[in-house]
């Protein structure tokens, strides 16, 4: 038997529950921050399989330009954390929870 | 055959999730993302997409995660520290919400009706790139520009603000440089305000000699 679609969609909810899960429980920011990239990981699952069973590319176009978006994430992201860390020498979000330095 | 892969890729992919926010050290953390991304890729090949696949691996196993991973040496954070938990009442509330899912997910299993995948070579190198440059080409350079502007972000943030060295150059345009780059022995943040397009000019219209010997030896 070959895997259908419905499978597909399951696995990628299943990985989507697990980084919201993540992006709530943790505190460490930088964990947080790849509990996201998880979660945008189930979403392209989700398009790939589409993009696939239908024939069609537009999904893989849609991957192609998150795939993008996370990569410019991760960078900003990345400075972001850093800056954090050399202001309050932490990682904690709960010690971040206002903007002020 | 291919229900074995898959179960094999899912489970894979599945466990590593879970370890990932079970770990309490984030670079273990990182290591099992790494695992996620690399059955998800493999997963991408089983659903005839290889060029994804491909990226896959390469941007985020290769890219995003060696960035994480260096953020997570460079700080130096060894594990989390066990605290109490706050919020409690957002525990029964988890719960409510993950049946909420786990039935969303028996929903789909059960309703959405199932098709023999045909074989499909929407996935290839070829196809995507005709179709991201004929059709696709707006957002193909809305890309490069979100792009462009995420690394001008970065720079700006993760840059230190006035540790300039005292062999830095000045650079045409409005900013305000210490007087100290064109003459080390001014006093730091002399902020004496000229307008000049290169070193040597400002160290003239200061009057500071010392610059000029140094930037011939350089």
């Amino acid at each position: 038997m070959a895997p259908q679609l419905s499978w597909y969609l399951a696995l990628s909810a299943v990985l989507f529950t697990i980084g919201v899960t993540g992006v709530i429980i943790k505190r460490n920011i930088i964990a947080m921050f790849m509990c996201i990239e998880l979660m945008l990981n189930a979403v392209n699952l989700t398009f790939v399989a589409f993009a696939s069973f239908f024939q069609d590319v537009t999904g893989q176009l849609f991957v192609f330009i998150v795939m993008t978006v996370a990569a410019a994430e991760a960078a900003v992201g990345l400075g972001i954390i850093i800056a954090i860390f050399r202001n309050r020498e932490t990682l904690d979000v709960d010690d971040a929870s206002i903007l002020k330095l | 055959m291919l229900a074995l892969l898959f179960i094999l890729f899912a489970a894979l992919a599945v466990g590593c999730a879970l370890a990932m926010v079970a770990q309490r050290n984030p670079l273990y953390s990182a290591i099992s993302l790494v695992g996620v991304f690399v059955s998800l890729a493999c997963l991408y090949v089983m659903l005839a997409a290889p060029f994804i696949a491909a990226v896959q691996v390469i941007v985020y196993a290769g890219a995003i995660m060696v960035l994480v991973v260096f953020v997570i040496m460079l700080l130096n954070v060894e594990h989390e520290e066990r605290r109490p938990p706050r919020l409690k009442f957002l525990v029964p509330m988890a719960v409510v919400l993950a049946a909420v899912l786990i039935g969303e997910v028996t929903f789909i299993l059960v309703t959405v009706r199932d098709f023999a995948a045909p074989v499909s070579n929407v996935g290839l190198t070829h196809s995507i790139g005709s179709a991201l440059f004929t059709q696709y080409l707006l957002p193909f350079e809305i890309t490069s520009i979100l792009l462009l502007m995420a690394m001008v972000g970065a720079m700006t943030l993760a840059r230190r603000g006035g540790m300039l060295t005292a062999n830095a150059r000045v650079v045409p345009g409005t900013q305000q440089l210490p007087l100290s780059i064109v003459d080390p022995g001014a006093k730091p943040y002399d902020l004496r305000v000229v307008e000049t397009d290169t070193t040597d000019e400002a160290a003239r219209l200061l009057g500071v000699e010392g610059l000029r010997d140094q930037s011939k030896r350089d």
